[in-house]
């Protein structure tokens, strides 16, 4: 080819650059064939891999997803028995899509009104007739109407399970449980501030259990409810929380909704007595009043001696009481017989500044600190907070709490004066114990519980003694503010008690929102008379449940405050 | 037609096989697990079922209804304090029978019948022998004086009385062997009286409540007995120690 001589052998150059051609395409045609049945063989070899995979690790054509675990589409919440509150079930649908329908209209509205009479035949023809596409008819029906409806074999009648949420225990803890709207995302109460937990797919096939037990929750429902009726309040709350713990056993506000049908309930019904209301309870802050003064070197002691009037004037106002002494009296007849003039010397004595920092390390000026979203925020009188203010803080009027602060407040007291926040979800290892903060002294703790003691024994809250259980409490009639004035009629009676008085381990707050007065208590609307009997009669029945054995030869140290009450008076 | 050729029939023919025996495997482990999801399903649709009836029942017996239904028919309440029983031995007394004082009957037995049957074999040869002194007396003599001894202390002495006084008492009921016989007594009661105050105090309780017709009838006969047999008191001193155990 290397021929010097281009006229003998002379290949075309074109052929030439012919073979070179041909060779390169050759090449190329080899290397783009070889690519591809590379690609080829790579894609049948992944097809076999994944075959081959799938026949030893995959599942089968047949698998039902999901069913291997019973997640329900809500979470359930149960109380801390694990005794279901409330729970997601199937439940019957009963609608129509006009437009499918193929049967006599008339025939099927008279149909449905005689089955569904909520709607006149009229109502239902129109909506057969409105070519719209759907209706529902009933939402949770019961199986005997959806067989009825199954039986007229109409196939534009649709009948259909959707999830619904149900309450077995119906309006029981209602205000605690709260309910879901119509897609079921949670409305109200522990619905509404664990809607994440309960909907979430990864954490609701775990319940989510309450601190409330459902026994302590009826019990005091029922006992509440009654005395509601006898005294035709208006209203009433009831908070049963363990001391040690912060949990709240039992929480209740009437009148009371049925979270099963939450449309039909009226906003007073809706209304959250225990947390979201807040009310000045009266003496029942007295305990607290005489705690800081204690904790303040205030007062020394059960024995000190204040001057007790008839009637107190100070900072140009006039301070009553319902028992006057008209002598000197001691701190522990003070609290006996819920003297306001005895209460308000000592309130002024410790003066509005400690009077607030107080308040505000108890956890009295902020909203109530628990995992519900409906809190109420104290009333205090801010900036009008004068002398006289405090001294009628001192005795309960001029700050307005919910019932649940107060009962909060009352653990702190009887928990050796450390303060846990309160819970509506079971202590354990979801929920552990906080450490807690110290509010008041031990000592303090320790001299209150005979001092309470002491008011139910022989004070003004003698019928909230419950025999062998120790209660030990005080008894709260406030006057109602209405309109801006103080009314002198309508009143709002509370009781806070614990028992055992000896050794604190269960406080119960009960309210009523004006009670009127019966032939039974002889005329009188204060709290001796209505609400301490519903305590008495709780205490009996819910603690034995809770382990509380009763005991008539114990009682809390009497020694400490009996000598310093005159007997004379009885 | 060579041997190879029938090997490379052979290889493919064992490959087969092979694949097919893996397929068969993979097969069967398939089924087994369709089956086992199969179970896992029937598990979870009769957990499901039992959840509705739990529910269903749950919400038929709400706490609600069974507060209903206490206050309309059962009017159960709860216990009351006095109705916890601390332990066993509280719960025993329970069923103990009440003692009730019954004043018809042990009236009858005690005033008529229960003396005189008594004394007939008792006392009647002791008063026979102390009206009339008699030689064949000193046995009887020591019955009479072991039981008089008893009486004695039971009634005259209650509580007070220390074992060396009960010692003292016996002497000046028995005036002219007072002297001697004291010492004697005072070493040998201790023990005795040591182990048997807790007794004599608790008797008197219980006679009381008991067989009143036996003291009655012992005080009557007591004081007669020894004034006669004041010679022979020695014997009858120390009968009554022996005797005084038994009790």
């Amino acid at each position: 080819m290397n021929a010097p001589s281009p006229a003998l052998v002379a290949p075309r150059p074109e052929r030439l650059r012919l073979v070179g051609q041909r060779r390169q395409i050759l090449a190329l045609m080899h290397q783009r064939l070889m690519f591809g049945m590379l690609v080829y063989a790579g894609v049948i070899a992944i097809i076999a891999l994944r075959i081959l995979w799938l026949a030893a690790f995959g599942d089968h054509a047949g698998r039902k997803e999901g069913l291997t675990q019973l997640i329900p589409d809500r979470g359930d919440i149960v109380d801390r028995d694990g005794e279901p509150l409330a729970r997601t079930i199937d439940a019957w649908t009963i609608a129509v899509h006009p437009t499918k329908v193929i049967g006599d209209k008339l025939a099927i509205a008279r149909a449905l009104a005689r089955l569904m009479p909520e709607q006149s035949e009229e109502q239902y023809f129109a909506m057969l007739r409105s070519g719209k596409p759907f209706f529902y008819l009933r939402r949770r029906a019961s199986p005997a109407l959806v067989e009825a409806v199954n039986a007229l074999g109409e196939p534009g009648l649709a009948i259909e399970r959707e999830p619904d949420r149900l309450y077995p225990q119906t309006s029981l803890a209602a205000h605690v449980l709260g309910f879901t709207d119509i897609d079921s995302h949670g409305a109200a109460g522990v619905e509404r501030a664990f809607d994440k937990y309960l909907s979430d797919a990864a954490t609701r096939g775990q319940p989510l259990v309450l601190s409330i037990s459902s026994k302590i929750q009826q019990a005091l429902e029922h006992e509440l409810g009654d005395a509601k009726a006898q005294f035709s309040a208006i209203g009433a709350a009831g908070v049963v929380m363990d001391v040690h713990t912060g949990e709240v056993l039992a929480m209740t506000s009437l009148p009371a909704m049925n979270p099963n049908a939450p449309g039909e309930g009226t906003p007073d019904q809706m209304f959250n007595r225990a947390t979201l209301g807040v009310f000045e309870l009266g003496s029942t802050f007295k305990p607290f009043t005489l705690a800081m003064a204690m904790d303040s070197g205030v007062v020394r002691g059960p024995g000190q001696i204040y001057n007790c009037p008839n009637v107190l004037t100070v900072y140009g106002h006039n301070v009553h009481d319902t028992h006057p002494f008209g002598r000197a009296c001691s701190v522990a007849e003070i609290m006996m017989e819920s003297s306001n003039i005895g209460m308000a010397q000592i309130a002024d004595q410790l003066g509005t500044t400690r009077q607030k920092a107080w308040l505000k390390k108890m956890g009295f000026l902020d909203r109530v600190e628990i995992e519900l979203r409906e809190r109420g925020r104290a009333l205090t009188p801010g900036s009008r907070w004068g002398p006289f203010e405090t001294m009628t803080i001192g005795f309960g009027q001029g700050i307005a709490v919910a019932p649940l602060q107060l009962a909060m407040g009352y653990a702190t007291l009887f928990d050796n004066g450390v303060y846990h926040p309160p819970t509506i979800l079971k202590r354990g290892p979801n929920n552990p114990l906080p450490p807690g903060r110290r509010v008041f002294s031990e000592e303090t703790s320790y001299k209150m519980r005979s001092l309470l003691r002491l008011v139910v024994m022989k004070g003004t809250g003698k019928k909230a003694d419950a025999p062998g259980y120790r209660i030990g409490g005080k008894t709260g009639t406030a006057q109602k503010l209405i309109n801006g004035h103080y009314s002198q009629t309508i009143n709002i009676t509370s009781f806070a008690g614990v028992f055992p008085m000896d050794d604190p381990r269960y406080v119960i707050v009960v309210m009523l929102d004006e009670p009127h007065a019966t032939k039974d208590t002889y005329g009188f609307t204060t709290a001796g008379w209505n609400v301490a009997p519903v305590v008495s009669r709780t205490v009996s029945r819910i603690a034995p449940m809770l382990g509380v054995a009763p005991d008539m030869n114990r009682e809390p140290n009497m020694g400490e405050v009996l000598p310093f009450v005159h007997e004379t008076k009885e | 037609m060579s041997v190879r050729n029938f090997g490379s029939l052979a290889m493919v023919a064992t490959c087969a096989g092979a694949a097919l025996g893996c397929y068969l495997v993979s097969l069967r482990v398939a089924s087994e697990r369709a089956q086992l999801e199969d179970v896992e399903t029937k598990i979870v649709l009769a957990q499901r079922d039992l959840r509705t009836v739990q529910t269903e029942i749950g919400t038929r017996a709400r706490l609600s209804q069974l507060e209903r239904w206490n206050a309309k028919v059962l009017a159960l309440s709860a216990p009351a304090a006095d109705q916890f029983l601390s332990g066993s031995f509280e719960l025993a007394r329970l069923a103990q029978p009440q003692r009730k004082v019954e004043f018809n009957a042990p009236v009858v037995l005690a005033a008529a019948p229960a003396p005189e049957a008594k004394k007939a074999p008792l006392g009647e040869p002791e008063t026979d022998d102390a009206g009339a002194p008699a030689p064949v007396a000193p046995r009887a003599l020591l019955h009479q004086a072991s039981l008089k001894t008893g009486t004695r202390e039971v009634p005259s002495e209650p509580a007070n009385i220390s074992p060396q006084k009960t010692a003292g008492s016996k002497s000046t009921a028995l005036p002219a062997t007072a002297a001697k016989p004291a010492p004697k007594k005072a070493v040998d009661k201790p023990g005795l009286a040591a182990a048997h105050p807790g007794k004599l105090v608790d008797k008197p309780v219980l006679a009381t409540t008991g067989p009143v017709t036996k003291s009655v009838r012992l005080a009557k006969v007591d004081p007669l007995a020894p004034l006669p047999e004041k010679h022979s008191s020695k014997p009858v001193l120390k009968s009554s120690k022996e005797l005084r155990p038994g009790r």
